[in-house]
């Protein structure tokens, strides 16, 4: 990819990044999110853009253990961070996923994958939400398709799961 | 008018003629395995949950450029020159099209639905942010952006109007005067039956009310995007698009005509999609860009629009209307004339009381759609086309019941019928045509009633102040299905090598209903084989074009087609395997899998065929297919027969026969009143109106559909429930905003255009009734545009049953509640 040239810019610069427990270094422009870095360098395309302007937590990671909106945040600021994106929590056989999958929580299924990384830093944090802790932690997280029912099922399913030890990690 | 409407009696007349439902269904199953079960998995759902599912923006190929436009900084304007050599300049920019641009004939129509030509790239601008100008192509999409910014462009403002009913003032300046010199106003449209003066004379009483509905638009998470790349002549497409075949049709006619054959389409997962931009030429235009610069450069061309234009498009139902009703005391209702305004509607052909003239015994109807130019973004069929009709039906029904004091439940059950006849003519076609006789709307309001606690909660309008000082109000409306059975539709369907499984093939857009899980649940209960092993491959053009998710006709027409395949695939299955065949160099033949049987002898379970009389005679699908290899089915790699005698079959088999034979629901559209509706659904709001706020609190939301026959409970209660919530928010947040000064868009964001959140909705209720008695396979009708289209209006009597006032503006903001209660 080209180099933007322009009076003043600062020349790329390399980012070490640990994502999903892998260690990355990466040439970033200034100007790149995370999210761009993310999906279009590193291939997580899990890791999608919505609004693009923090309003929608399509793009949500976990950094350093907190949810955080990459379209939000320059690359360039993120080095030495620890990222998990919805590829890492999959692959970790999180009890999330084979729940969102039996309550059907995606209909077209792009904001999905922001919705799963958003309720595993809920659940991180809190095992046992409640229904409205839950609509209070997933606000941000907009589905155009309407499925926000399902999800509360799913989120509630999985907490049990962990509690009870039955997740498959 | 009159032409219009003896043809569409002629129309129904000819189709109730032709129809006949147990005729058409000759070998109904005798039980179900997966069709209706509960348990059934998406087929995406690991996909999607996973972020591995790939849509058109997650396209990468080597070497691709990105492509981005131009848009009219003015609501409507004229390009009178344009530099763009600072943009050819920068580094990374390497293909800049201009509107003056040879290959880019202006005036030439790219093959959308518009009413008017739409060039790819316009040197006028009809609206704020339209595409227009150039298109750059450069190595990266921020790249593209600094070149459109480099771009200098002299242009020559014009006169522009934004409120509807001013375009219609005879001294109006033109909005778009070289598609529309004489007028404004370019479709009036006209619909009814009876003699309305008659009806207004036979009333007791007669109310006026107008009611206004803003634009609102559907904003898929995924931005309108595609790819272009030549392999050679061939052109190779991926594109966000809800209709593939559209698309494909377009181009073959692009570039002085490529053979159909060479067009290679890609539909992958779309972000979202809701209607609309399927039809626009508009959004052809970036893959005609595309075309042209991925030539040019010798590179694969991704053209996207920014997140502010996808608010352009996608639009809906914004207008102004007037509706007249007469009406006896007791609630009969005896006509209903309306004047509707509608703002930049590109197919104003749906009507604005179509659901009253299909719907009720109403013997006078009379509807007049004036549709008017302005400069704003297009509005099209987005999730639907018949709000308007559904708006009608509720505020006729609701306004009468207030008038006299009545129950609204019991003013439209009185009203229920069907082109201006009562239920008993009803019941009679219902049962002419082959189904059972079941009275829908009274099941669905019986349901939805107790569902909500109607008969112990409903009170008379204003009357309930909670303790906290909140208004409480209840609000119910009706109206039938809609499912159009338009399109055609065919599909492939195979066994596998190797293990028999089954792949069905056919082009069509997955926007998320969970379309392609319910077409494998029905092919696996035909075929007798497990859910698990049947796959729907959606994305690929293998040359079978399934009609795709408009009109909710998913399952009505696709239904019909992947029913008729499995039918036909199961019966060659069986005549194979009663067959002796495969003569080849290597032998004479083989003998039948299942000797001295007929077809009809055999039966198929759980991917197994056997003899119905002796089922320990058998042999799984699997190994009568047998392996894949040089040989197909009839050797091993070696040369030897695997399954002695038993193992072989005609390939490929797959293809449907023309949709007709297996379609033989095809209509022409309800909106053109060609055939009856006997599917009812209702539903029901309880709401907590703060009158010092003007914020409505919705606490509870039943949904009752009669959706004929539940094949796939997810994918249905997900319409609903998801369809109440979209249905929220264009009725109460969802508007978008434009400058009346500048005529500039304000509120082109997530940020400032509200779509509902996971706290803006109290309980929601789903609630299905089967009656049977739709026009799709086992009786279904479609759901996807019902709730999302009927809920916004319910606001209205929900909200007036609270604060005893009318609202006539939509949608219901805050401030509208606090300007009918006289505090703003």
């Amino acid at each position: 990819m080209a180099t933007v040239k322009e009076k003043g810019a600062v020349a790329e610069a390399r980012v070490d990044l640990v994502v999903n427990g892998e260690s990355h270094t990466v040439s970033v422009q200034p100007q790149w999110t995370l999210q761009h870095v993310l999906a279009e360098k590193l291939g997580l395309m899990g890791t999608k853009e919505f609004c693009g302007e923090g309003a929608c937590g399509a793009c949500t990671v976990i950094m350093d253990g907190r949810p955080v909106l990459s379209c939000m945040m320059l690359a360039i600021e993120c080095g030495g961070k620890t990222i998990e994106t919805v590829e890492g929590i999959a692959r970790s056989g999180h009890p999330l996923i084979d729940a969102y999958v039996k309550y059907s929580c995606m209909q077209c299924g792009f904001c999905t994958p922001g919705f799963v990384v958003t309720a595993k830093a809920l659940l991180d944090r809190n095992p046992d939400p409640t229904v409205e802790e839950i609509k209070e932690a997933m606000v941000g997280n907009l589905c155009r398709c309407g499925t926000y029912p399902a999800h509360i099922k799913a989120i509630r399913e999985a907490a049990a799961v962990l509690r009870g030890g039955g997740g498959r990690e | 008018m009159s032409d219009d409407r003896t043809q569409k009696v002629d129309q129904r007349q000819r189709m109730l003629e032709a129809f006949d439902n147990k005729a058409a269904d000759l070998h109904p199953l005798e039980t179900y395995e997966v069709i209706g079960r509960r348990d059934v998995p998406r087929n995406d759902g690991l996909e999607k949950a996973t972020g591995a599912a790939k849509y058109t923006l997650d396209v990468q190929l080597p070497g691709m450029l990105y492509g981005r436009f131009l848009t009219s900084p003015y609501p409507h304007a004229k390009i009178l020159s344009m530099d763009t050599t600072e943009a050819e300049r920068l580094p990374g920019v390497r293909c800049v099209l201009r509107y003056d641009d040879p290959e880019l004939p202006e005036g030439a129509s790219l093959g959308g639905h518009e009413l008017n030509s739409v060039p790819a790239l316009p040197r006028v601008a009809y609206f704020e942010g339209e595409e227009c100008g150039a298109f750059v192509a450069a190595d990266s999409e921020e790249i593209a952006e600094q070149a459109l910014k480099a771009i200098k462009v002299e242009w020559e403002q014009r006169p522009f109007l934004l409120d509807v009913e001013k375009a219609l003032e005879p001294d109006a300046p033109l909005t778009m005067p070289e598609e529309y010199p004489e007028s404004n106003v370019h479709t009036v449209y006209l619909e009814g039956h009876g003699d309305v003066e008659q009806g207004f004379a036979e009333a007791d009483k007669v109310i006026e009310f107008k009611w206004t509905f803003g634009l609102n638009t559907w904003v898929g998470p995924e931005r309108p995007c595609g790819v272009w790349r030549w392999n050679g002549d061939f052109a190779e497409i991926w594109t966000k698009q809800q209709r593939p075949h559209i698309v494909k049709r377009a181009v073959s006619t692009w570039f002085g005509g490529i053979p159909m054959s060479k067009i290679d389409i890609h539909i992958l997962y779309q972000g979202a999609s809701f209607g609309g931009w399927s039809q626009m030429a508009w959004n052809l235009g970036g893959t005609y860009c595309a075309a042209v610069a991925a030539r040019r450069t010798g590179r694969p061309v991704k053209w996207l629009f920014s997140r502010r234009e996808d608010f352009y498009g996608g639009n809906m139902d914004a207008g102004v209307f007037y509706v007249k009703v007469g009406f006896k005391l007791d609630g009969t209702i005896t006509a209903v004339s309306e004047r509707g305004v509608t703002l930049n509607q590109d197919m104003p052909v749906f009507g604005i009381v179509a659901h009253l003239m299909e719907n009720t015994k109403i013997p006078h109807i009379h509807g007049r759609t004036e549709a008017a130019w302005v400069n704003k973004g297009h509005t099209v069929p987005t999730r639907c086309e018949m709000n308007i009709n559904c708006y009608t039906v509720n505020l006729v029904f609701n306004r009468v019941a207030a008038e006299l004091g009545m129950d609204p439940i019991e003013v439209s059950l009185s009203n229920d019928g069907a082109e201006g006849h009562d239920t008993d003519w009803l019941d009679a076609k219902k049962a002419e045509l082959g189904f059972q006789v079941r009275d829908s709307l009274r099941e669905c309001v019986e349901k939805g009633k107790a569902a909500i606690g109607w008969d112990e909660k409903w009170h008379a309008p204003g009357a309930k102040r909670l303790p906290d000082g909140k208004m409480h109000g209840l609000g119910f409306t009706w109206t039938h299905e809609w499912d159009d059975s338009a399109g055609s539709s065919e599909i492939g369907m195979y066994f596998e090598r190797n293990d028999g499984s089954v792949t069905i093939l056919g082009c069509r857009c997955d926007c998320g209903v969970n379309a392609e899980t319910t077409y494998c649940q029905i092919a696996a209960d035909e075929l007798g084989v497990p859910l698990e092993s049947v796959r729907f491959k959606h994305m690929d053009d293998a040359g079978f074009f399934p009609m795709t998710p408009d009109t909710s006709t998913n399952l009505a027409v696709n239904g019909w087609a992947v029913r008729n395949a499995a039918r036909i695939l199961k019966q060659k299955l069986l005549e194979t395997a009663v067959a002796r065949r495969c003569v080849t160099q290597l032998t004479p033949g083989y003998p039948p899998a299942f000797p001295d049987k007929r077809p009809d002898e055999l039966d198929v379970k759980d991917g197994v065929i056997f003899e119905k009389a002796d089922p320990v005679n058998r042999m799984t699908i699997g190994e009568f297919i047998g392996p894949s290899g040089a040989m197909g089915p009839i050797t091993s790699p070696v040369g030897e027969p695997i399954y002695s005698g038993k193992e072989g079959l005609a390939f490929p088999l797959r293809g449907t026969p023309p949709m007709f034979d297996h379609g033989w629901q095809i209509q022409r559209g309800c909106y053109l009143g060609v055939r009856l509706r006997f599917c009812r659904q209702a539903h029901f709001m309880e709401v907590e109106v703060d009158p010092e706020t003007g914020a409505i609190d919705v606490k509870k939301i039943v949904t009752v559909n009669d959706v004929g026959k539940v094949i796939n409970w997810d994918g249905c209660e997900g319409q609903a429930y998801g369809g109440a919530i979209m249905g929220l928010g264009r009725g109460m947040t969802e508007e978008v905003v434009y400058d009346p000064r500048t005529g500039v868009m304000l509120n082109g964001n997530l940020l400032n255009y509200k779509i509902p959140t996971m706290m803006d909705y109290g309980d929601i209720e789903t609630i299905m009734v089967e009656t049977a008695m739709g026009y799709g396979p086992y009786g279904t009708v479609g759901i996807g545009e019902d709730v999302a289209t009927v809920l916004p209006a319910l606001i209205g009597p929900a909200v007036h049953n609270a604060i005893g006032v009318w609202i006539d503006g939509f949608p219901m903001t805050p401030d509208r509640v606090l300007q009918a209660l006289g505090k703003a």
